[in-house]
């Protein structure tokens, strides 16, 4: 080691390591993977659309969602208002564009925060196991049984009042649907590290001594990594569904706030005399939701080893192939 | 491809007439090269001509079955080889018609006459389970947990025999079971599959094949998932149930020693095609094709005290994909040439090799000895398997001339207990029993030296090393590991110390790598627990691969990218990452392929004489066992039984369960496991609630059972300590009446020649 003259076999191995292309980093290839599903691609590109259009689409028209055209109510799309305005007559465009963002805004909040919540949550419950577990289980079957609607509606209109005063009702919903959302994930995620707890690998590091926390760390937490994304993308269609739903209803966001479940419920009553009141805002949330299911399929097959989408794009010949024949076998 | 299915459905319809020229010439090479064996085809009950199988996979189509014919007659056993892979499953799941549609199939299989490709589902039925049956690997998943036993057999009658009576088919049940040797049959009929062991369901399994007295019988790995003992009895029922039915049978195993005695044919398979045929002693005592010969050498003996290395086949099977332009095993064949990569050689007929077999006693009607080399004939019964795969020599330790008794002990056990409570009751738990898992072990083992447990699973082999892995204060009985006591200090420092003495190596080598590390995560893991320092990492890293037979530059690679038997070089790499002095191996090549498995035995051979490790390693297999321990203890039931130096263990076992455990072993010796006597236990592995007052093994014991009732009493009253045998070996085993006749019920010999 101390003789400078010696040539390090490290570093020769490593030069070329550097020159071989035969190994592909594992985020390049879920990359890949993920570019090879078209459609997974075009649900990307239209979310993000979408979420530029959320934040840059009111710069584009002179109407916010607050002015009233006394001279334009309840019209259809026109040169003034290219989709129209309301029956209060504001700017269906404008409408739009805040209630993409404020629908956008939720799902992502209450996709991550859950799924984080989940995480933290199923996580201790599998490492701890025993007391801990029953205890912890015993809250989260108690969480699941609340009837959540109630809740909902409880929250947003009767009850808490003072809440309702403090904070703006879109904050109120996310921090409800947050408290709701996350149990049936961390449930499979404590199942999924219970039964990681017990694969070998686990075991081996246990048995070479490394301290629990980098188990949990290094081995725990990346494989069920990709359970965590694709549960991201789940809640976040979720989080939007159910804030048009309780919009919808009228317990979820409340007016002057505009979610895209708000405009879809307040035109619902007159879908015949003012369709492009409800067409439009129903189309923007297919748009959103679709676009991240199909994002949800791209996702799973780049990140589950074992699916079975590796398909033609293998330009670089027998490599890759090989490799999943053994994956294949190791199964 | 849609012109070859075409082609292939004509053929199929209409057989031997309107075929291609191409088509007819084969059929015609076929003819003269076989010519015999069309006589034969008159009264095959199945014959297989050219059967191709192609899979449609995103990767392309891979042809994973290439052309393959045999007969097979009435009361015969063919026996197919190879490793996975090499497409024996896909074979009998196309004779029996059970792939699935995407499968395209071509060729003919005809069952007594009738073709049975192309056929549909619903005529397959027809035969399926009433002329031709099958019996799969893994008896635990093959029966539906929810219904009798007795329902799945008659089940398998009523389809075939609707005008039976119900109780005719009750009888009938009754009596398959009886045959398959279930004690009280008639009771057992209204058991579940879970009241059933992995070797009764395997019995059972084998009733429902035979029920309808089937024509053939196809047995895929019967034995693969059962312990030794098992395995014999299963065998044994298999042998039972081919002499009471008359069925041809096909039996496909990756084991050479269990067709050794079984079969009256081999095809070896490699790689989708039938690499050589023969009668059983052909295949064995003159192979003719180098993968051949390298199977045969690579399996180690359990009979054979002379150490020699195995022979490893480097390098994994070829992608089918596609189609090999040369010969299929020249990239791991030691002799290729330039000439065996022009073209795939065909099966040719062996020089010298008396067409139909040369086995004393069969006239004709065999597989005749044909291999595809084109090396054929200078492969004669002249030429070594380890000077051919140069097989490395036999390793010499610096331990080796060093008496044991004046070598450091590395590790030892004292009066080593593990008792699981066993509760009953929903709400209030009360204890009805103990499991006895591990009862008072004590051994040592040695510098340099390679110790193994062996016994039947369930016998506290696992529990046994989990316990030293554990390493606690409380644990009942004292572990010493490299002069650590578990009693003096259990805190994190001296545990630290004795991780840095002591690894393991697991039985799955793919579940014990992170999938998501890099074999150098894998590998710097220990290290950096251990402190060292990034630059001292790499190096030591590049200085693993090198020493485990991995291409260094490697590392950065997945394990998935890996094969099994690379995976466990990995694996093994990890274990010495922190230069510990003992290396704990779980059933380290069980999972393995034989010709793999043969390399990584060697590496291990070669790393406790490089390196002057001692393993502990718990073993099922005892051929492996053999090979590779200088030291053996043989648990029954928590309890060693018998232990001492390997040779003299193995070639003088006093203990009657020894005895029975090395006669179960297959030896891939046709001849010698023809004649050999062997000893069949009866019934399971008792379960650790109705364990014996006694001896444990009074149960199943063939000396117990031959035994005066006056003397039986000794065995049923008293526990037997170890008692050591008689110099000079320092062999120990725990029994009154070591010398004791078998009873002779217990004793099987096979005189089918």
């Amino acid at each position: 080691m101390t003789n400078l003259n010696t040539v390090d076999p490290a570093t020769v191995a490593e030069a070329k390591l550097e020159t071989n292309d035969v190994v592909i980093a594992k985020s390049s290839i879920i990359l890949r993977r993920f570019l090879r599903n078209k459609t997974a691609v075009v649900g990307l590109v239209i979310f993000l659309a979408l979420t530029v259009f959320s934040f840059v689409g009111g710069f584009f028209t002179s109407w916010d969602k607050e002015t009233i055209d006394p001279f334009n109510i309840g019209m259809p799309p026109s040169a003034e208002h290219l989709l129209g305005t309301s029956q209060a007559g504001i700017d269906l465009y404008a409408l739009t564009v805040e209630g993409t963002r404020i629908s956008i805004l939720i799902g992502l909040v209450v996709g991550l925060v859950s799924v984080l919540i989940a995480a933290v949550y199923g996580c201790t419950m599998a490492y701890f196991g025993g007391k801990v577990d029953k205890v912890m289980l015993f809250i989260l079957e108690a969480l699941i049984m609340m009837p959540a609607l109630l809740v909902v509606a409880v929250a947003t209109s009767g009850g808490g009042n003072g809440l309702q005063e403090t904070l703006p009702s879109w904050l109120l919903l996310i921090i409800v649907l947050l408290v709701f959302s996350w149990m049936g994930t961390a449930r499979l995620i404590r199942s999924l590290s219970m039964s990681l707890m017990s694969r070998d690998f686990v075991k081996a590091a246990q048995y070479m001594g490394i301290p629990p926390r980098r188990i949990v760390w290094r081995h725990l937490v990346p494989n069920i990594g990709s359970l965590l994304v694709l549960d991201i993308t789940r809640g976040v269609t979720g989080a939007i569904l159910a804030e048009v739903a309780f919009s919808f209803i009228g317990i979820g966001i409340k007016v002057p706030d505009v979610s895209l479940g708000v405009l879809i419920g307040q035109a619902t009553s007159q879908v015949s005399t003012f369709p492009w009141m409800f067409w439009v805002p129903l189309a923007v949330m297919f748009l959103l939701t679709g676009s991240l299911a199909m994002m949800n399929d791209g996702l799973r097959d780049a990140f589950d080893p074992n699916s079975s989408s590796v398909g033609s794009a293998r330009k670089s010949g027998t490599k890759t192939g090989r490799t999943r024949k053994t994956q294949e076998k190791a199964v | 491809m849609s012109q070859e299915m075409t082609a292939s459905a004509a053929s199929a319809g209409l057989p031997a007439t309107d075929l291609s020229p191409a088509e007819r010439l084969h059929v015609a090479g076929l003819h003269t090269a076989g010519r015999h064996y069309t006589d034969a085809a008159t009264d095959a009950v199945l014959s297989v001509r050219d059967l191709n199988v192609r899979f449609n996979t995103e990767n392309g189509v891979v042809h994973a079955v290439r052309g393959i014919d045999f007969d097979l007659r009435a009361g015969k056993t063919l026996g197919i080889v190879g490793e996975s892979g090499s497409g024996k499953s896909v074979t009998s799941m196309a004779i029996l018609g059970l792939l699935p549609p995407t499968a395209e199939i071509s060729g003919s299989v005809l069952l007594q006459g009738k073709e049975l490709l192309g056929l549909n589902d619903k005529a397959m039925c027809q035969h399926r389970g009433n002329d031709i049956a099958m019996v799969f690997q893994d008896p635990l998943s093959s029966l539906t947990p929810v219904y009798t036993v007795g329902t799945q057999i008659i089940e398998a009658l009523t389809v075939h025999n609707p005008t039976m009576s119900k109780q005719a088919k009750e009888a009938r049940a009754v009596e398959l079971l009886g045959m398959v040797g279930i004690p009280s049959p008639k009771d057992r009929l209204k058991a579940f599959p879970h009241e059933f062991s992995g070797g009764m369901r395997q019995r059972v399994m084998i009733a429902i094949a035979i029920a309808n007295n089937p024509r053939v019988l196809i047995a895929d790995e019967p034995t693969t998932a059962l312990d030794v003992t098992i395995q014999a009895q299963v065998l044994e029922v298999l042998h039972t149930a081919q002499e009471e039915t008359g069925a041809a049978v096909v039996m496909i195993t990756h084991d050479l020693g269990v067709v050794a005695g079984m079969a009256d044919d081999i095809m070896v398979m490699y790689a989708g095609k039938p690499v050589e045929t023969g009668s059983v002693d052909d295949i064995y005592y003159n192979p003719r094709m180098p993968y051949t010969m390298g199977l045969l050498g690579a399996v180690p003996r359990v009979d054979v005290a002379e150490k020699s290395s195995l022979v490893p086949i480097e390098g994994i099977p070829p992608n089918l994909i596609h189609t090999p332009t040369g010969c299929s095993f020249a990239p791991r064949c030691p002799l290729a040439s330039d000439a065996c990569l022009q073209g795939e050689p065909e099966l040719w007929p062996v020089p010298g090799g008396a067409p139909g077999g040369t086995t004393v006693g069969t006239t004709g009607g065999g597989l005749p000895h044909q291999a595809a080399c084109i090396k054929t004939d200078s492969l004669g019964l002249e030429v070594d398997v380890r000077e051919v795969f140069k097989a490395p020599a036999v390793p010499e330790s610096r331990f080796d001339a060093i008496p044991r008794a004046e070598r450091r002990t590395v590790l030892e056990l004292r009066d080593v207990r593990k008792h699981f409570p066993l509760m009953k009751g929903a709400l209030i738990k009360r204890r009805i029993g103990t499991v006895k898992a591990v009862d008072g072990l004590s051994f040592d083992i040695r510098e340099g030296e390679c110790f193994s447990i062996v016994g039947e699973s369930g016998c506290g082999k696992t529990t046994t090393l989990l316990e030293i892995m554990e390493f606690h204060k409380d644990q009942d009985g004292e572990v010493v590991i490299g002069g650590l006591s578990n009693k003096q200090a259990a805190d994190a420092k001296t545990k630290g110390a004795m991780r840095k003495e002591l690894q393991m190596v697991f039985q799955d080598p793919t579940g014990a790598l992170d999938p998501r590390f890099t074999v150098f995560e894998v590998l710097s893991e220990p290290l950096e627990n251990a402190g060292m320092f990034k630059a001292q990492i790499r190096q030591r890293i590049l200085e693993l691969m090198e020493l485990v037979g991995l291409q260094p530059d490697h590392v950065n690679r997945f394990p998935n990218q890996f094969s099994g038997g690379q995976r466990q070089r990995i694996g093994i790499a990890r274990a010495l990452a922190v230069n510990p002095k003992l290396v704990v191996l779980d059933e380290p090549v069980s999972a393995l392929d034989v010709s793999v498995q043969a390399g990584v035995i060697n590496l291990l051979d070669q790393l406790r004489a490089e390196l002057g490790l001692s393993y502990l390693m718990v073993a099922h297999d005892l051929s492996v066992v053999r090979h590779i321990s200088n030291r053996v203890a043989v648990m029954y039931l928590g309890k060693i039984v018998e232990i001492g130096d390997v040779d003299s263990v193995f070639d003088n076992p006093r203990h009657p369960y020894t005895r029975a455990l090395l006669s179960a072993i297959p030896v891939p010796d046709p001849v010698q496991e023809r004649t050999r006597e062997r000893i069949i236990l009866q019934g399971d592995l008792p379960s650790p609630l109705e364990a014996p007052k006694g001896c444990n093994f009074a149960t199943r014991c063939p000396v117990f059972a031959a035994l005066p009732p006056a003397k039986q009493e000794k065995c049923l009253t008293l526990e037997p300590e170890l008692a050591a045998a008689p110099a000079p070996t320092d062999q120990q085993f725990a029994c009154f009446y070591p010398d004791g006749e078998l009873d002779e019920d217990m004793l099987v010999v096979h005189d089918t020649h």
